[in-house]
């Protein structure tokens, strides 16, 4: 039930509706026709077959009538004879010749076939026709059982009408015997009796064509199948000599033959209908051209438009269909306006209306050969702070215009809040950077906003559209990368720099793997040693981690280190190092070295009590000597804290170390409030002690400074006996570098340490 | 009338018989399939010592006369040589004819008063019939022996004065199912009174 649903439902849908209608329409109309030929045909065969039952049922009895009458003329015929007395005489006696001529004479009056004289005896004379013993027994039997005197007789394969007429002398002595055959000509006679050809046949049992339908002979005509086809077929019993071979009329009339004469009724009738399906088909055809035509046209603009192509659907009608075009074409103009404004929005900046990074970023990735230069306002926020939002939104609409003329028209696009951006055609790298060059230097005279100059500074990074740089795939990033090492290297312009570049997504996978890695054993300590002039020997040294990558190898520190700095990561690696410094000094300890181990201690963690805690604990538990060395910025963030927190360490007995003293601001004000018992002067000086009279002096009264606030000062960077001479003699406490020893393991530091002190080498070398 | 004659005449030859052979009567009976007694059986009687030779006499007139255009009566018994008389009591003609074998004849058209005469000389059956009235059906049964009769409407018949002794019983009639439209049977004759009962299918055709 569903499978004939499901293929009604499928032979009932239309990719058209065109063709839906005139299939429906056309359906409806053949139904309509077959229900009619329907009608008309069983009506017509009816009819017809009626006729062809009446038809066969009146020859039948005409047939009977003829038969009966027949049979009638030819017993009066045989009892004439059998009641002749002479010939009775000439039977009784056996006089034959007698007979025959007798049979002869009467034959030829009744003309009949054949005449016979049959005994009761069994004595046997005919003329006329020649029976065989199978005729004469069964018409010895017919006769002498007394049940028939007139039927049908076969006599070598004709069928003969037979009468007999009793032979009485005076008992009875025989039968005289009249046959007449049953021959086509005589069912001829009987066909051209009857208004309708049929076909007429005396048929036995058990003979050539008999049929099924005549063991039922009946009155009535009956359908049956016969050679002829499927037939209407009336079997008419006779009257037979032999009881097991019971005979009858059968009619035939083929059923094809009696629909002949409608044929061309239904021929008619089936141009008709071929005619009117056409007429039907080609007028819906037409109809639903119209019907559907603007429908059409409505489902084609809906496709253009889902390609973005805004067309409006062409329907003149102003009917259902014409509104809805109309209100179709409406919200496609809607559509369009909505669209061309929200492309607008996404492709400019709001503020100064310049096109964006997508506009330039769509510019740049249009064509071979480009080169994005993007000009960043330095000290954009200051600059904006000072003059206002309003105002630096109209300066950066200056700026563009002043670019816009520069590059020839170029259209000039807002990338971020500080930078513009445009494209230019160059040949190369130098090209490119000289037209950079030259639009920086266009701020050289000032912009007018709102009447008053401003003055501004331009820094500009270039990079080329197909160029390398795997890291970074759009050359507007690497535009913004050159800008940012542009104002890093205080250059005004700068191409894209790879290789400076680095790869930054890298090392943000190294970062999550930095945890791992101080659980795993990657990191180790490296102690670079520190030589005091006055006990003339290696009594310090400074701890510094070191991560060997089990893939990358070597992980540069400074590299590690900012990062750890700058995601957090740097408690837990600081952590580690001053627990692996304890450690380490033990070792050193049982080796019989006794030295204080400097620790780096960032800035961040100056303001964390928590990390404070946890150093003196540590410290507390394992009377160690740290030192701690830190740097004056690292204070400045939140000095009191800062302070407070050095304090503590301080009074816990922390060696306090101030790191790379002179490189930054080094303020005397920090100097004097940090409880520092260290001063570290900067490796910058130290390496230039030889040459600069000028960083001599100012080591010199650095250490006299430092001295006079009661800290020891140590020398870093020291790489030349001339440099530690130098130091020595400007009374310097201790000295740090190459000469003195490059940063080692803790096996390797031991061996150092157990050799001679660095004098003796300096001395020896 | 006629029956009381018969009947005498049956009486006197019975008395003859006895007196002549020393033998006992044999009384028989004849009946159909269904046991109902026929009529107008004729049996006879041959003794297996012969038959005696010398005329036969039969004590019942020889006469087969025409009247109401039937022949009375059906079945008439006539011994070998007996001249049977053919008298036309009706007012009509008759042309009475047979063509049976050995006792063809032809006695051409008689009127009423005429009694034509016809001698049976071959032992067999006659078969009457007339050529004018095809319904007249008659018999005449010729017999070579002295012991000979048919039966009554309750199908007996007595026959007398038969020597003592084998013999063959043999009973027609014209529908008598058999050869001849007659069956055989052997008997045997004793001084005392005997009696035998033939049954017989009573559905065939006589012959002609």
């Amino acid at each position: 039930m569903t499978a004939l649903s499901a293929l009604l439902r499928r032979l009932t849908t239309f990719r058209r509706l065109r063709t839906r209608l005139t299939v429906l329409y056309m359906g409806l109309f053949g139904l309509t026709l077959i229900l009619t030929a329907v009608a008309v045909v069983s009506a017509v065969s009816g009819s017809a077959r009626r006729m062809v039952r009446d038809e066969l049922g009146a020859s039948g009895e005409v047939y009977a009538q003829i038969w009966a009458s027949r049979s009638a003329q030819l017993k009066q015929g045989a009892a004439v004879l059998a009641q002749d007395y002479g010939f009775r005489e000439a039977v009784a006696t056996g006089d034959e010749a007698t007979v025959r001529s007798a049979l002869d004479n009467l034959r030829a009056r009744q003309g009949v076939d054949g005449a016979l004289i049959l005994g009761v005896d069994g004595y046997a004379s005919a003329t006329g026709v020649t029976p065989d013993d199978a005729a004469l027994d069964s018409l010895f039997n017919g006769l002498d059982s007394g049940q028939v005197d007139a039927g049908v007789i076969k006599i070598g394969g004709q069928t003969y009408q037979a009468v007999a007429a009793p032979i009485m002398a005076p008992v009875l002595i025989g039968w005289v015997v009249f046959t007449d055959r049953l021959d086509a000509g005589q069912m001829r006679n009987l066909e051209r009796l009857s208004a309708i050809p049929l076909s007429a046949q005396v048929l036995s049992r058990g003979g050539a064509g008999w049929i099924g339908a005549a063991d039922g002979a009946t009155r009535h005509p009956v359908l049956a199948d016969t050679p002829q086809g499927r037939s209407m077929v009336l079997a008419r019993p006779l009257p037979s000599f032999d009881a097991q071979a019971p005979a009858a009329l059968v009619l035939t009339y083929p059923l094809t033959r009696a629909m002949k004469p409608y044929e061309t009724l239904f021929l008619w009738l089936g141009i008709i209908a071929v005619i009117g399906l056409a007429v039907i088909m080609a007028g819906t055809w037409m109809l639903s051209r119209d019907l559907t035509r603007p429908i059409t046209a409505l489902d084609e603009a809906v496709h253009r438009v889902q390609q973005g192509d805004y067309v409006e659907a062409v329907v003149a009608s102003d009917d259902e269909i014409g509104r809805l075009a109309a209100s179709f074409n409406a919200m496609i103009g809607d559509l369009r306006d909505r669209e061309h404004r929200l492309t607008h929005m996404a492709l400019h900046d709001q503020e100064t209306g310049l096109p964006n990074r997508l506009a330039l970023e769509r510019l740049a990735g249009s064509q071979e050969g480009l080169w994005v230069i993007l000009v960043g306002i330095d000290r954009f926020e200051v600059v904006r702070n000072a003059i206002g939002y309003d105002a630096m939104a109209r300066l950066i609409t200056a700026v563009g215009q002043r670019l816009t003329v520069l590059s020839d028209g170029g259209s000039i696009s807002r990338v971020s809040a500080a930078v513009l951006g445009l494209v230019v055609v160059a040949r190369d790298e130098d090209a490119a950077l000289r037209i950079a060059e030259r639009l920086c230097e266009s701020a050289h005279r000032p912009f007018e906003v709102a009447g008053a100059p401003v003055d501004i500074a331009l820094t500009a990074g270039v990079a080329c559209r197909g160029g390398a740089g795997a890291n970074l795939a759009s050359p507007v990033d690497r535009a913004a990368a050159a800008l940012a090492q542009a104002r890093r290297l205080r250059r005004v312009v700068a191409g894209f720099d790879e290789a400076a570049y680095g790869d930054p997504s890298g090392n943000l996978s190294l970062i999550s793997e930095l945890m791992a890695a101080l659980d795993n054993g990657e990191f180790s300590l490296a102690y670079q040693p520190k030589y005091d002039f006055r006990a003339e020997r290696i009594n310090g040294v400074e701890a510094l981690a070191r991560w060997t990558h089990p893939r990358r190898g070597f992980v540069p520190p400074d590299l590690f280190v900012a990062m750890a700095e700058e995601t957090g990561h740097i408690r837990p690696l600081t952590e580690w190092v001053v627990r692996q410094a304890i450690l380490d000094q033990k070792v050193m300890a049982a080796a019989g070295h006794e030295v204080m181990v400097s620790v780096n201690i960032s800035g961040r963690l100056l303001s964390d009590d928590s990390f404070a805690d946890f150093a003196l604990e540590q410290i507390a538990a394992s009377g160690a000597r740290l030192c701690f060395e830190i740097t004056e910025t690292a204070v400045m963030d939140d000095p009191e804290r800062a302070l407070a927190i050095i304090e503590r360490l301080s009074a816990a007995g922390v060696f306090v170390s101030l790191d790379d003293y002179g490189s930054g601001l080094s303020s005397l004000a920090y100097l004097k409030r940090i409880q520092a018992d260290e001063l570290k002067i900067d490796k910058s000086f130290v390496m230039g002690l030889d040459q600069s009279a000028r960083d001599a002096l100012l080591v010199k009264s650095t250490i006299d400074l430092a001295h006079s606030l009661g800290l020891k000062v140590t020398a870093e960077g020291v790489e030349t006996p001339t440099a530690l001479a130098l130091l020595r003699g400007m009374g310097c406490d201790m000295a740090q570098g190459y000469l003195i020893g490059k940063p080692k393991p803790l096996d390797a530091l031991i061996e150092r340490l157990n050799g001679p002190a660095v004098e003796d080498q300096v001395v020896a070398a | 009338m006629l029956d009381g004659v018969r009947v005498l005449s049956v009486l006197i030859f019975g008395l003859l018989m006895t007196t002549v052979a020393h033998a006992g009567d044999l009384t028989v009976s004849v009946r159909d399939s269904a046991g109902r007694p026929v009529a107008d059986a004729v049996a006879t009687l041959y003794p297996a010592s012969g038959v005696p030779r010398g005329p036969i006499r039969f004590p019942w007139p020889l006469r087969m006369s025409q009247q109401n255009i039937e022949f009375d009566p059906e079945v008439l018994i006539v011994p070998v040589g007996g001249v049977v008389s053919f008298p036309n009591l009706d007012r009509v003609r008759h042309q009475v004819y047979s063509f049976s074998r050995g006792n063809r004849f032809e006695l051409p058209l008689y009127s009423r008063g005429e009694t034509p005469t016809r001698t049976f000389t071959t032992p067999g059956v006659a078969a009457l019939g007339c050529n004018i009235h095809d319904t007249m059906l008659a018999w005449i049964k010729v017999v070579d022996t002295p012991w000979a009769a048919k039966t009554d409407a309750a199908g007996n018949l007595v026959l007398r004065g038969a020597p003592a002794g084998a013999a063959t019983l043999k009973v027609w009639h014209p529908r008598l199912a058999g050869r001849g439209n007659e069956v055989s049977q052997a008997v045997t004759i004793t001084a005392a009174a005997s009696s035998r009962t033939v049954t017989g299918t009573f559905n065939a055709r006589a012959a002609a």
